[in-house]
């Protein structure tokens, strides 16, 4: 994806360097966001990214109509490198950004022009309007309808495990358009307006006492038609470019403790608890420790050598193994918590910041291994995708969805 | 190969992905099941016809220098080497010779000795092993049970035993680790010599060639070395660590293969049985586990020819790793078969035998973590 003239690496590097040089300040440290769920973006760190944007650093393997470069992958990486040098965030969201790259795969052109340049500069908030009761593992079996009227969609519904919806403008919305084709076939997608009367948000109590999600209800909400991206019933497909980018950035975000307790540094959390519960001599536990450090230690080993493998240019099937080794990662991470603490993890509260980390872990492993599909789902998609095992048969594959028990 | 601190052997990318591309195609001539099945059964369980053409390629000489007519490379290269000798199930004195004793000899530094052996081990006319390990097959230090004596002249005897000693049975040289006065020192006998017994043992993997060696007053020669023998059986070791993780490896790789082929092929309840999440389940599990193991193998290769900081734990790390996935894929791929390979006649056992072997030659999965979280500073 040239775009115009080739510009070498080093001249490249240096334009990027004096840039980030004459521009970049540093940004206040983001703090919790309210109800310490999410962390907000300060007003600063919006005028940074408008910076960005307009210098067409944000997205650079983008074309220069998007605020691009059209730039290739290794001198994308270059001007990558050169932001995370400094710690400047921003750029390499032509790779991370979820909501502004499936806008402009697929949203209608007057949709896009509107809405690419205000995601670029994080200047909406998003949230994701996929999962419903009804509809988790199967999620073409989703029940939410948008009905056209005129010039606009009406959408009701009930959606479920939504994060940031309160605070959202847009959900990205994946609604049924037609009851009669079978069920990935009669999906649309829409990025729905979330401040209308019609969009009710209640938040989710979560088995770790948080509340980070939320459930949506839906009742004649108004979706403008041109925030219709894709075609009309095709929206499985839009469906699977927005996943896609979304898995790219799983994995990096797996969270750690929470009871701010800090524990000893430049050591393995395993090891300096088990020295400070006073049973690192203990040899079984240690043969424990030593599992969990190692299944952490062979993802880390596994993505690098996906990396290797990505920019030799040969495609790496290790990259679908990361959740599932990272779900394993961290639910024996937090078992082997609890085999140090003992009875220690009976307890829970400020003053025992340790049971409470080995507890909390343990019930937020569950983020992971269910969040984002299932690891049954993952397990599904190696075996299909990656080892080429034949498809479990579907039984409401091929039928249309109003025919399907459960669907009238 | 890489045992001094700034010599740094290998040979280019090209050259390594041209040798393993022939060595691949030798294999699956020459090493093919019926192969494996009828060499595993011979006395000496290996192929001569084989391991002439394994010299020739420069397999045998891999990680033995250029001045004595080795290829000169290093742990990196053995590794993708070994990744093709583990899928294939190789019969060969391969670790005990090329690797193990190679390695040892190297790492003492000696130069009349590396002229006097190396290049007979390079061509692979000489069969070299170590014998290391006591009766209970430990191979530490504490575990040698072999005595030195200090004879007339300049001249040692030996008294003890050692055991688990690969390819003892079959080998030309063996280099013994002995207790001498003046500390542990390695010395070298050739069989047959006085007072020397060797006895084979019988294996669980029919692939593998151990025995069991008792020295009375045996003659040797010292061989001298440049620091302490123990650390030069030390640096063998880690090179022989590699290789295993490397065997582990492709060995786990092939048989999770051939396991996922047949569940794309055999039919029960009119569908396929890989489309059954039963079994999907259990190959997307051992897939992340393969997928692991080779990347432990390869970064503990590098880690060693680098001489990094972090080898001892990524070698360490690479052994318990290796060994518990070419273990876990090896017996889950039985179950996987079902009946077909509850038979001698399949392969799928010949590959568990391997893995069991590999597990515990050396040192055990259980004693890596251990040494493991030792390399970690626990």
């Amino acid at each position: 994806m040239a775009d115009g003239n080739a510009v070498s690496d080093n001249a490249l590097r240096d334009e990027v360097r004096g840039w980030l040089a004459d521009n970049w300040k540093g940004l206040p440290k983001p703090q919790p966001g309210p109800g310490g769920a999410g962390w907000g973006i300060s007003p600063q760190h919006k005028a940074w990214l408008e910076q960005v944007v307009d210098a067409r650093w944000a997205a650079l393997r983008w074309p220069s109509e998007w605020f691009g470069r059209g730039l290739p992958d290794a001198q994308a990486r270059i001007v990558e490198r050169e932001f995370a040098a400094v710690g400047a965030p921003g750029t390499g969201q032509d790779r991370t950004n979820l909501w502004a790259n499936t806008a402009l795969a697929h949203a209608s052109p007057t949709f896009k022009a509107k809405i690419v340049p205000a995601l670029l500069k994080s200047q909406v908030n998003m949230c994701l309007l996929y999962s419903e009761p009804g509809a988790g593992s199967d999620l073409a079996g989703i029940r939410t309808r948008a009905d056209r009227q005129g010039d606009h969609f009406v959408v009701n519904g009930q959606k479920v495990w939504t994060s940031g919806a309160a605070t959202a403008d847009y959900g990205m919305l994946i609604a049924r358009t037609d009851w009669d084709v079978p069920k990935h076939r009669g999906i649309s997608f829409f990025f729905c307006p979330m401040k209308q009367p019609g969009v009710e948000v209640r938040p989710l109590h979560q088995i770790t006492g948080e509340s980070h999600f939320n459930e949506v209800f839906i009742t004649d909400a108004i979706v403008p038609a041109e925030n219709l991206l894709g075609p009309l019933g095709g929206g499985w497909g839009v469906l699977q470019t927005a996943l896609a980018y979304e898995r790219s950035v799983m994995g990096d975000g797996a969270r750690g403790p929470r009871s701010g307790v800090a524990e000893a540094t430049n050591e393995e959390p395993l090891i300096a608890l088990a020295r400070e519960a006073g049973v690192l001599d203990d040899p079984v536990i240690r043969q424990e420790i030593a599992k969990a450090i190692a299944y952490k230690k062979l993802n880390a080993l596994n993505n690098a050598r996906a990396k290797a493998d990505l920019s030799q240019g040969t495609s790496s099937s290790i990259m679908s193994l990361g959740k599932l080794a990272m779900s394993r990662i961290l639910h024996e991470e937090a078992r082997v918590r609890t085999l140090i603490l003992g009875a220690g993890s009976l307890l829970e509260g400020k003053d025992y910041p340790r049971a409470e980390d080995a507890n909390f872990l343990t019930l937020n492993a569950y983020f992971t291994s269910i969040g984002g599909g299932t690891d049954q789902i993952q397990r599904n998609i190696i075996g299909e995708r990656v080892l080429g095992l034949p498809k479990e048969p579907e039984v409401d594959r091929d039928a249309p969805f109003r025919q399907v028990r459960g669907n009238t | 190969m890489n045992h001094g601190e700034t010599q740094v052997a290998t040979i280019a990318a090209e050259d390594l992905t041209a040798l393993t591309d022939s060595l691949h195609r030798l294999l699956q001539d020459r090493s093919a099941e019926a192969d494996v099945r009828r060499t595993m059964e011979t006395p000496s369980g290996y192929d001569p016809e084989l391991w002439r053409q394994l010299a020739e390629m420069g397999v045998v000489g891999l990680v033995i220098d250029e001045a004595y007519g080795g290829v000169g490379a290093g742990a990196v290269e053995l590794e993708r080497v070994m990744e093709e000798a583990g899928g294939a199930l190789l019969c060969a004195p391969l670790i005990s010779s090329a690797v193990l004793a190679a390695g040892l000899i190297h790492a003492l530094g000696d130069e009349p000795t590396k002229t006097r052996l190396l290049p007979s081990i390079a061509d692979g006319s000489r069969i070299a092993t170590v014998a290391l390990a006591g009766a209970n097959g430990g191979w530490t230090a504490d575990d040698v049970a072999v005595t030195a004596a200090a004879a007339a002249g300049d001249g040692w005897t030996l008294s003890g035993a050692a055991s688990f000693v690969t390819h003892g049975q079959v080998a030309d040289v063996i280099l013994v680790v002995a207790k001498a006065p003046d500390g542990l020192v390695v010395f070298e006998v050739e069989p047959p010599a006085t007072g020397l017994t060797i006895k084979p043992l019988p294996t669980f993997d029919h692939s593998l060639r151990l025995a069991e060696l008792s020295f009375t007053a045996t003659p040797a020669r010292r061989l001298p070395a440049t620091g302490p023998a123990w650390a030069a059986v030390e640096a063998a070791l880690d090179l022989v660590r590699v290789a295993l993780a490397g065997e582990q490896a492709g060995g786990a790789k092939r048989t999770l293969e051939f396991t996922v082929d047949y569940a794309k092929t055999r039919a029960q309840f009119g569908r396929l049985i890989g489309s059954f999440q039963a079994i999907k389940h259990m190959a997307a599990d051992l897939l992340l586990e393969s997928e692991s193991a080779t990347s432990a193998a390869r970064a503990a290769a590098r880690s060693l020819a680098d001489a990094d900081k972090g080898a001892p734990a990524a070698i360490s790390l690479a052994a318990f790793a290796c060994a518990d996935a070419f273990s876990t894929i090896t017996a889950t791929a039985i179950q996987m078969h079902g009946g077909i390979a509850f038979t001698w006649a399949h392969p799928a056992h010949l590959y568990l035998r391997r893995a069991r072997a590999d597990a515990q030659l050396f040192g055990s999965p259980a004693a890596y973590r251990e040494r493991y979280l030792e390399a970690l500073g626990a």
